[in-house]
């Protein structure tokens, strides 16, 4: 309760004067929806909430704008609706889980899955024993192989 | 010197085009003179390469800004050290650095096989210059360091170039791409040698012998870099991060994870016969992902598609690579009967399977990076709209697969081969089991609620005993055979397989990292801005800014924030960020202050005056948790990799059933 209103203090005070430097815009709330919304700037591959350059020309209005909407009382998602309006999916820090996106999150997993299945497909194979005709011809073409070698050190 | 520097290179082209074909040739009509006129051209490469090398350096020492790539990457006030890591410090000359490093490693390779192994090396040969010459046409072709600057036809030369980017400038990034290099080049070795192999349809081990030494080297190699990497952003970027899930780091572990996979994988087909198709394609994509890696570095592919586009250089490598992928695959599949398994898997709780699963778990996360990396372009091309894949998702996805494989670290090598007994495994993860999970107890006791925190925790303890067992177990059973110390007996029993107990160091320094990476759950950070006098609070310290002070000299100018630091109210020192401008970039960057401890880092950027009242300084503190661990396990996993080096003192024969007598055996039977 104490930090639920040590957070709304400062977004009101955010809201208040928007002249406010980028020290007073690191608020847990602020950060808590930035760490949802990609830095655009260019530069980097962080977050809104991570970003570490002061002067960021994405952050740091970014941040600005979060503190802003937060204090007219818009909820996280809400305000991340309003980014995603402006800059397209891009803003997001993560594909959003829907549509052609899903595949960025299933893959990795599917791929764990299809290879589980190859070890144990692995498994189940080598634990068999050869058979003998795969065997023999194995065998034949070991010593064809073999000397053919020969043959060919010969020349 | 620069038309000598580009006749070199052009030359070393055509050398490299005659090798190539003369070694193929060669090797298949069975001519030596051949044969050996191309090895030696690989030595005559080496040495076109190093002069070339050689004239770049100098213009770079010598500041001969008349060579547009010294005058875009160094300038007059550089010191001397930051001047010749220019070489690899752009695009052109990155290049001929690589072209380089690949003509040492192939110069070392002919010149250590004069007599050895002569089926295949004339293949191996083919196989390097090949690589060779495809970067000697970037070298000579498409990116030339050696272009000079000119006005209508006059060569002219800049008053001073622009130097190297400062964020280059720190001692870490000097050595940072050269490790790297050396492990990404030196992979060809491997790839070489199995290729070669699978062509003369060698069916025996022999490149798996040759090699193994060239992939241990090149491991540490990329290990290194990496570690460097991270260091470097952790001291440089100011922001405290050692790994931010850039397309550019993610290109340099895609290669680390399948290299690691292959070192593990490897262990089967020398003691078993077993997996040898499997470790064909690992090494073919290790290779392939090192080639891929330079790629998206150099090309830009990855911020966008329509990046790739602009760059000249990209649609060379988009050819290498489908080259590289079409051969590999083709003579793998072509030599599958070459490659058949001499031995069963016996049981599915045994070393064999555990290597399988320590594969597939490396394999999988190699995955999920390269998709993870790809994915924008991959959704930009089939849905037109961009979208980003920040941290946030890798860390998702790639978490609970570090944990699971940081239990194998652990569980995998005390299963024995073949099969491991119920009874066994009571023994070996009874005590280690009941350790990792009153550890996490008593954290959360102790009121720790991160779950992946605790889970890595219990984890790294639980493998850490595990390793130590190990140890504990062999040198007890030395001195009681020879009386030695502990030291002397773990000393002696690391000495005789240096190649089992370095890899148990190895995990042991992965299990250290792993304590350090999950000490950023805990980090804490503060921006504040403050007049001179002010006290602020992070953590457990109070940080007081006591001066500012400001300097010169011909390279930068500085400005630092002395900054008093007393911890629970005891004064522990001073620290002194400070603020860099580059006159000859331009550019302003962060020398950060680390007070580095083993429980945790107290790291402190001074960010400048702020802009709405200059009178206050900027400061940036962050307080970041047993960070230490990562560099103290890079350290460790360095040693064990060294220690694998060293020729064990007794030597190894590893009886294999040979398939011919299974076979024989099972024929009896049926008749």
């Amino acid at each position: 309760m104490r930090r639920w209103k040590s957070s709304a203090l400062i977004v009101v005070l955010a809201a208040a004067a928007l002249s406010q430097t980028a020290s007073q815009l690191q608020s847990d709330a602020v950060r808590r929806v930035g760490a949802h919304l990609a830095c655009l700037c260019g530069a980097c591959k962080n977050t809104v909430a991570d970003c570490p350059m002061l002067e960021c020309h994405f952050a740091k209005p970014a941040r600005v704008r979060i503190a802003a909407l937060q204090a007219q009382g818009k909820s996280d998602s809400e305000i991340i609706a309003l980014f995603v309006a402006e800059h397209g999916k891009q803003v997001l820090a993560v594909p959003p889980a829907e549509g052609f996106n899903l595949l960025a999150w299933t893959m990795p997993f599917v791929a764990i899955a299809a290879g589980l299945a190859l070890v144990w497909h692995f498994i189940q194979r080598f634990r068999k024993p050869p058979s003998v005709a795969a065997g023999q011809e194995d065998t034949l073409l070991r010593y064809r192989e073999e000397i053919e070698k020969d043959l060919a050190r010969l020349d | 010197m620069e038309n000598l520097g580009s006749l070199a290179v052009l030359l070393a082209f055509c050398l490299g085009v005659y090798a190539f074909l003369g070694s193929l040739i060669g090797g298949w009509k069975n001519k030596p003179y051949l044969v050996a006129s191309a090895e030696r051209s690989v030595l005559a490469i080496w040495f076109l390469l190093t002069v070339a090398s050689a004239i770049l350096v100098t213009a770079l020492l010598t500041s001969d800004f008349r060579l547009a790539y010294v005058a875009a990457h160094s300038n007059r006030a550089m010191p001397t050290l930051y001047k010749f890591a220019a070489w690899w410090g752009g695009q052109e000359g990155s290049l001929l650095f690589w072209s380089w490093l690949l003509a040492c490693y192939n110069a070392v390779v002919v010149l250590t096989n004069r007599r050895k192994h002569r089926r295949i090396m004339p293949y191996v040969t083919a196989i390097l210059v090949a690589t060779q010459v495809f970067f000697l046409i970037l070298n000579a072709f498409v990116a030339s360091p050696f272009r000079v600057l000119a006005v209508g036809r006059e060569v002219t030369a800049v008053p001073d170039g622009r130097g190297l980017n400062p964020l280059l400038q720190y001692w870490a990034m000097a050595l940072h791409p050269p490790t790297l290099y050396l492990g990404f080049v030196g992979f060809v070795v491997p790839y070489a040698f199995a290729m070669a192999s699978l062509i003369t349809r060698e069916p025996g081990d022999a490149w798996i012998h040759t090699t193994r030494r060239w992939t241990l080297v090149t491991w540490l190699f990329q290990s290194c870099g990496i570690l460097l990497g991270a260091g470097w952003a952790y001291a440089v970027l100011g922001w405290g991060g050692y790994w931010a899930w850039d397309p550019v780091e993610n290109a340099s572990l895609l290669p680390w994870l399948t290299a690691t996979a292959f070192l593990h994988s490897v262990m089967m087909q020398e003691k078993k016969g077993m997996m040898k198709v499997w470790n064909m394609v690992l090494v073919a994509a290790t290779f392939w992902l090192c080639i891929f890696g330079t790629f998206l570095t150099r090309s830009g592919v990855v911020s966008s598609v329509h990046a790739f586009a602009q760059s000249p250089i990209g649609m060379y490598f988009v050819v290498f690579l489908a080259i590289i992928f079409a051969v590999s695959v083709y003579l793998i599949l072509d030599r599958l009967d070459y490659l058949k398994s001499e031995a069963r898997l016996e049981s599915v709780i045994s070393r064999e399977s555990s290597f399988l699963f320590n594969n597939l778990i490396l394999v999988a996360s190699c995955f999920a990076v390269l998709w993870g990396t790809l994915f924008p372009v991959i959704s930009e091309a089939f849905t037109g709209e961009k979208i980003s894949v920040g941290p946030p998702f890798f860390n998702r996805v790639n978490i609970p697969i570090g944990l699971f494989l940081l239990f194998l670290t652990g569980v995998g090598p005390l299963f024995a081969w073949r099969r491991t007994s119920l009874e066994s495994l009571k023994r070996n993860f009874l005590w280690p089991s009941v350790a990792g999970l009153s550890l996490i107890a008593v954290l959360v006791a102790l009121g720790v609620r991160h779950f992946y925190a605790l889970v890595c925790f219990g984890l790294c303890l639980f493998v850490a005993w595990t390793i130590v067992a190990e140890f504990y177990k062999g040198s007890r059973a030395i001195r009681a055979r020879t009386g030695q110390n502990w030291l002397a007996a773990a000393v002696e029993l690391t000495h005789r397989n240096t190649r089992r107990y370095g890899g148990y160091i190895v995990h042991m320094g992965i299990v250290l990292m792993f304590i350090g990476f999950a000490g950023a759950a805990f980090n804490k950070h503060a921006t504040v801005e403050v007049r001179m006098g002010d006290t602020f609070r992070i953590g457990r310290y109070d940080l007081r800014v006591l001066d500012l002070r400001e300097g010169d000299n011909e390279n930068y100018s500085w400005q630092h924030a002395v900054i008093e630091v007393r911890q629970d109210g005891r004064p522990v020192g001073t620290l002194e960020p400070e603020r860099r401008f580059y006159k000859a970039s331009e550019q302003p960057t962060s020398e950060v202050a680390i007070r580095r401890r083993l429980n945790e880092d107290l790291y402190l950027n001074y960010a400048g005056l702020s802009n709405e009242d200059p009178s206050k300084a900027v400061i940036q503190a962050y307080v970041f948790p047993l960070v230490s661990w990562i560099w103290i396990g890079s350290a460790t996993l360095i040693f064990g990799c060294l220690i694998c080096l060293i020729p064990s003192k007794t030597r190894r024969e590893y009886p294999r059933t040979q398939v011919v007598g299974v076979v024989e055996r099972y024929a009896a039977v049926e008749k």
